[in-house]
């Protein structure tokens, strides 16, 4: 017995080892990936906090000469951009895939190939968008990008910035969707969605979050980039567009991002805080409610960036009230923490020194953020350093201070050693006493009249000494930084391993065993919140293999899919091994983006092709695969499927969650048509004829008709007939192109110039989207008919074809609403 | 979504309707509200100008206040029921093992949710009530 | 916009101390208690105290508190309908990097000027903002809040001014490379002195000594009334050098700021749209600063 265990062990470490040397790149497992990923996430965090010294610097004095107002605005627009999209989103993404399976008793995450793309695809594009400054040719027009100034005034900056983040938020949303899953799909058995870790629940809302944020910023990428690549007047006022729609645009997106960087922090501290007050969070569901809570109420905020455009009063006062509401569930949050510091006993450590110096941080930001809620006030210190120092308070508390007690809580399960703690004290105190140092002054250098990202003011202003100190307070913050990033980073070959759960914490994550890649020796069965605490016989049961699926007998890496809400076992899954397609996947897209910035079209095509063959050939082989036996044992005489389709399996999910994404792009392209038919009082302008309503109306019958047939394949396919199910395919596919091409023939045919106006430029950006749609599905038939021609697909295994239709419903559903706003709606005005 | 098949004895005690999605009906609903505000306030005072009286929308804003309330608050009154059917003792903790333990604790979340959005609900009325043009 | 002299400008003061005040108080409380419960030695052990913790602390709390300062922070939205029309109406005219300022008369004709704003105390001046390039907002912080100034649209703010003196207004949204240069001196006179001034800034500036301006072809872009110079894509200079600051805020007014100006205004000014005229010989420069010094 004892010989057996030691080769399903050997067995289990074979299978899940990381390749070793110059292969190590195409490894795909959540604790390597996201180990790279926060390095990477820190270094872009260090660019751009030199960025931010360099401000500090040329602010110092008044008049300063240091650097020129070029390079000035550069430099913030940088720092801003940096932060937001190359640290405080990605360090979220970054710590939920190093952490999150082990903490729901996961193997990996559902999809670790598409972590390793959004990876990829993350650092290609961060690299390019800083490398920029290099070249003279960063953006400068600030990080909201505001047009005209970036759409006409700008060079290549903007097209780097909007190319590389529009790639960078491919990443995002591939997080959110593998996230996503993880939470719902991959906890151990019986861990209900009422013992899910709080982490967990925090990652839920906030991916759903991205999915619905993420989004009208990408159509706002689009319709910004057609006006600088092609000249369709979006944003230009002389040929009826308008600058007020990117703000919608921009800000539906900024404001939920604020949340989406602040609540996965504040998760962190939901696991930290009970581990050193030694006792059970108070307020699970309280907590559980204003994560939910907070999620939906930081979608109605987003006017509050615009309070001073000129909006109708009104309009203020709802978004007023919302700014106000988001308030209760924060402040919930808080109290609940604070109530489980009471009711335990604390255990003194540098995380929790971290957690108090974040709630002393992000309260004051909390607070100024109730009182910029309020329009009135707001009319006065918007874009003033007020607002500087009120969003660095809720970011670098809310954020910046979590993440470091993360950091310090979890780098000991990580890497084996321990931090010190002596330096992690001085650390602590360096960055508290500097930040407020530095940006406490900065809400009276805004009282003042000191506006934002200027680069230089006057000796007389009385800002001096104010400027002088937060220039100060910035150093010592940055060495306090550095001091901690010293500490990780040094060589700590002579200090003793820490022992395990060395925190006697009580959450799953801490019972794996350091260097094990695969999480745990076995999934153990959950039944309570804390299970190393309720369950002194826990570990040793993990070790012994008394859970399930305590080994990889096929030699396959392996994971278990629960049901959601009750986490009943369903599915074995195998994930995803070594693989160097993720990687050659994002190198082709990266290269789509950042030659499209120079123009260099054929380029452009190359690298098109490249990711088109890259992710065929990934899902051709590694996707859908049908087992070699329908069902095994786990252990504990369960017997589970190996291969589900359908509403059951995590692929299904996984496009479902997509789409909710691409759906939402979509709805934000048509508020885009709709904001110009609000402000225009003639839609479609006088002189402008629309696309008719005959070939949106054929159109409109042509997608239907390939949805259906997409639909009827599936049926047919599954009742035992793949010939006809292909038959079937063939039609869609027929359809489906001529439905585009019919679609086309509308604005076509009636001459709509897209560079005339807004809008026929918006009508076709519409229309765009929808043929750029249509092929994919078109292709995602194609793949399907293949699959069946080469028994990669039967009538028993599906999947492929389930996940095509789910396709077909979302964009056979947006193409009828295309063709119906297009050909209807002018026949209504 | 859900399925507790396993489990027919307890959910006769506590139903078994509250899942993830019927947890997010009141939020939804004041999202839904918000829109409506704001959508039909936007766009009657880019047509009609600023100078325009909101009155017909005050009668909007104010009428789907009042239903966004009932819908809330006929979500609250189901919760409540099962808070009633199965909240025995102060145990606010929902820490058990058990699906219908899992159904308590979604419901407690739900009705929780439910007061947040009606307080967001009204929050978001207070304009309404002061402003009389679109200026 | 902490020593407000305007009306605006003094409610939003009055609402900020309210609101700090209220801030520091949260926070010494909040923090207090985190204080107690991480140091102190009795601790209440129910999980009943801990939700009447949190109902109280973070629901109850906040949501009246909330609702009071939405009702009073939104009282002060501005609802200009049912208020009176406006004492006078001024049209700005924001253009990188500076404001093209014309004044309604009191015979209803427009009075052109630049970059420098007069107004009446204790009357109610509406502004008409308009941009002809980029976003750009107007903040005169001592009289009241900002409003942006937007290509486009036309934006409408009112401000009262209640104490007379010299304040300084700038550009607060950013707008390009000289965002930081944008400013103009806002002076704000007894009703009399306003009439007086605004006559004369009504009146024709000097032609005399005008003809190496003509000549350097100053005039293709800049107004000076009453002569041949009748530009307008750059500030009217009718009456220049009554004005406090030249390039818009960028420095004062004085014979040595403007031969500089004249040479390399994009040292001066980075990105400004006027050429240097470094190749001008001595005399002409410093004819050209006469004339224009003369400019009252």
């Amino acid at each position: 017995m004892t010989v057996d265990k030691d080769a399903e062990t050997a067995q289990l470490q074979r299978v899940w080892d990381n390749p070793k040397g110059w292969r190590a790149l195409s490894d795909v497992n959540n604790s390597v990936i996201g180990l790279w990923y926060i390095a990477t996430a820190f270094a872009f965090m260090l660019f751009g906090g030199v960025l931010a010294l360099i401000i500090r610097v040329q602010l110092f004095v008044p008049d300063n000469t240091l650097i020129s107002a070029e390079l000035y605005n550069q430099t913030f627009t940088l720092h801003g951009t940096v932060m937001m999209f190359l640290f405080a989103v990605p360090i979220f993404e970054a710590v939920a895939i190093l952490i999150l399976p082990g903490m729901l008793g996961a193997r990996d995450l559902p999809f670790p190939r598409l972590s390793a793309f959004g990876y990829w695809c993350y650092l290609i594009g961060g690299v390019f968008v800083c490398g920029s400054i290099f070249f003279n040719a960063a953006p400068d027009a600030g990080w909201f990008m505001y047009p005209p100034l970036s759409t006409e005034q700008s060079g290549i900056g903007a097209d780097i910035w909007l190319l590389g983040l529009s790639f960078i938020e491919v990443a995002s949303i591939a997080a959110a969707v593998e996230l996503i899953v993880g939470v719902l799909k991959c906890r151990a058995p019986g861990m209900h969605i009422n013992l899910t870790p709080l982490y967990g629940w925090y990652v839920l809302v906030v991916g759903a979050m991205i999915l619905f944020a993420f989004p009208p910023l990408i159509a706002g990428d689009i319709l910004f980039e057609m006006e600088r690549l092609l000249g369709w007047p979006f944003f230009d006022v002389t040929r009826g567009g308008d600058p007020i729609l990117w703000q919608h645009l921009f800000w539906i997106f900024g404001h939920p991002e604020v949340y989406i960087i602040f609540l996965p922090a504040i998760a962190l501290l939901a696991m930290i805080v009970p581990t050193f007050a030694q006792r059970p969070i108070t307020g699970y569901s309280w907590i559980v409610l204003s994560a939910l809570g907070t999620g939906f109420l930081s979608f109605g905020l987003w006017v509050h960036h615009m309070f001073t455009t000129g909006l109708p009063s009104i309009s203020l006062g709802f978004f007023s009230a919302a700014s106000e509401a988001v308030a209760i569930p924060t402040g919930i949050q808080i109290f609940a923490f604070i109530a489980t510091v009471m009711l335990g006993s604390v255990v003194r450590s540098v995380p929790m020194l971290f957690c108090l110096g974040a709630l002393a941080v992000f309260i004051i930001g909390g607070l100024t953020g109730v009182m910029v809620a309020v329009a009135p006030f707001d009319f006065q210190v918007h874009d003033t350093y007020f607002i500087v120092a009120h969003l660095h308070y809720t970011l670098i508390g809310g954020m910046l201070f979590p993440v470091m007690a993360g950091i310090c809580y979890y780098y000991p399960l990580i890497m084996g050693k321990p931090l010190s703690r002596k330096l992690g004290i001085w650390s602590f105190w360096l960055m508290f006493i500097g930040f407020n140092t530095a940006f406490l002054p900065m809400h009276l250098t805004g009282m003042l009249g000191m506006p934002r990202r200027v680069f230089t003011y006057g000796a007389d202003r009385g800002w001096t000494e104010l400027n002088m100190l937060s220039s100060v307070g910035a150093f010592v913050f940055a060495a306090g930084f550095l001091l901690l990033a010293w500490d990780c980073l040094r060589p700590k070959k002579r200090e003793p391993q820490v022992k395990r759960n060395v925190w006697n914490a009580g959450t799953l994550e801490w019972a794996a065993r350091y260097g094990d890649t695969w999480g745990m020796r076995s999934i153990p069965e959950v039944n309570s919140r804390y299970p190393l605490w309720d369950d002194p016989d826990f570990m040793r049961k993990i070790d012994a293999g008394e859970g399930l699926l305590a080994d990889a007998q096929e030699g396959r890496r392996e994971t278990l899919v629960t049901s959601t809400l009750d986490a009943r076992p369903v599915q074995v899954l195998r994930v995803g091994g070594p693989d160097w397609l993720p990687m050659i996947a994002a190198i082709g897209l990266g290269a789509v983006f950042i030659f499209m910035t120079f123009k260099l079209w054929l380029l452009t095509a190359a690298g098109g092709v490249l990711f088109l063959v890259a992710v065929l050939r990934w899902l051709w082989v590694g996707t859908a695969e049908i087992p070699e036996k329908d069902s095994k044992h786990i252990g504990q005489g369960i017997v589970l499927p190996l291969y589900v389709s359908g509403t059951r399996s995590t692929g299904w999910w996984a496009m479902f969650i997509t789409m909710t994404g691409d759906l939402t792009a979509f709805l934000a392209l048509l508020f885009g048509y709709f904001f110009f038919w609000t402000i225009h009082p003639n839609f479609p302008p006088v002189g402008i004829e629309g696309p008719g309503w005959f070939w949106p109306l054929v159109a409109g019958l042509l997608m239907g008709l390939s949805w259906g047939s997409t639909l009827a394949a599936r049926f047919v396919n599954g009742s035992g007939k793949p010939a006809t199910a292909r038959l079937l395919l063939v039609l869609g596919m027929l359809t489906a192109i001529l439905g585009g091409l019919a679609l086309m023939a509308g604005p076509w045919t009636t001459g709509l110039d897209p560079t005339s106006h807004a809008y026929p430029a918006i009508v076709w950006a519409l229309v765009v989207w929808i043929v750029a749609h249509l092929a994919t599905g078109v292709l995602m038939q194609g793949y399907c008919f293949a699959r069946s021609l080469y028994k990669k697909m039967t009538p028993t295994y599906d999947a492929d074809l389930w996940n095509v239709t789910l396709f077909w419903h979302f964009v056979g559903f947006c193409g009828v609403l295309c063709a119906l706003v297009i050909g209807a709606f002018p026949l209504l005005t | 979504m859900r399925g507790n098949r396993a489990h027919n004895e307890i959910e006769r005690e506590t139903g078994s309707g509250t899942d993830l999605w019927s947890v997010i009906i009141a939020p939804g609903i004041w999202a839904v509200h918000f829109l409506v505000c704001y959508v039909a306030a936007a766009i009657f005072c880019e047509k009609f100008g600023r100078d325009a009286d909101l009155g017909g929308i005050r009668l909007t804003v104010i009428g789907a206040t009042l239903i966004a309330l009932l819908g809330i608050g006929w979500s609250t009154i189901r919760l409540w029921r099962v808070r009633g059917r199965s909240l025995t003792d102060d145990d606010f903790e929902y820490e058990h093992n058990t699906p219908e333990e899992r159904h308590r604790f979604l419901s407690h979340v739900a009705l929780m949710l439910c007061v947040l959005s009606a307080v967001a609900v009204l929050y978001v009325t207070i304009p309404m009530l002061y402003l009389t043009t679109c200026r | 916009m902490l020593h407000p002299a305007g009306e605006d400008a003094a409610a939003v003061a009055n609402l900020f101390w309210v609101m700090a005040a209220g801030t520091v108080v949260i926070w010494l409380i909040i923090m207090g208690i985190t204080v107690y419960a991480v140091l102190g030695k009795r601790r209440p052990k129910t999980e009943r105290f801990a939700d009447r913790f949190i109902l109280v602390g973070g629901v109850a709390f906040p949501t009246i508190t909330l609702a009071a300062l939405l009702i009073f922070g939104l009282a002060l939205l501005p609802d200009w309908v049912r208020a009176e029309p406006p004492d006078l109406r001024i049209h700005v005219t924001a253009e990188q990097y500076w404001w093209r300022v014309a004044y309604e008369g009191p015979g209803g004709e427009s009075i052109q000027s630049a970059n420098e704003i007069h107004l009446p105390v204790d009357s109610t001046v509406e502004f008409v903002l308009t941009s002809t390039d980029v976003i750009h907002s107007f903040w005169i912080p001592s009289l009241g809040g900002k409003m942006d100034v937007i290509p486009g649209r036309i934006n409408l703010w009112r401000l009262r001014p209640t104490d007379e003196g010299i304040f300084r207004g700038v550009c607060a949204e950013f707008c390009g490379p000289s965002h930081a240069l944008m400013a103009f001196p806002v002076v704000v006179h007894s009703a009399d002195n306003f009439a007086a001034w605004r006559e004369g800034e009504a009146a024709s500036g000097i032609a005399q000594g005008n003809e190496a301006f003509i000549a350097t072809g100053c005039g293709a872009c800049h107004t000076v009334r009453g002569t041949a110079a009748s530009g307008q894509v750059g500030p009217d200079l009718t009456h220049f050098a009554s004005r406090r600051t030249m390039g818009a805020g960028t420095m004062p007014i004085s014979a040595e700021n403007l031969a500089r100006w004249l040479i390399d205004p994009d040292h001066l000014k980075p990105d400004v749209r006027m050429p240097g005229y470094e190749t001008l010989s001595e005399d002409d420069r410093a004819a050209l600063v006469s004339y224009l010094m003369a400019l009252k």
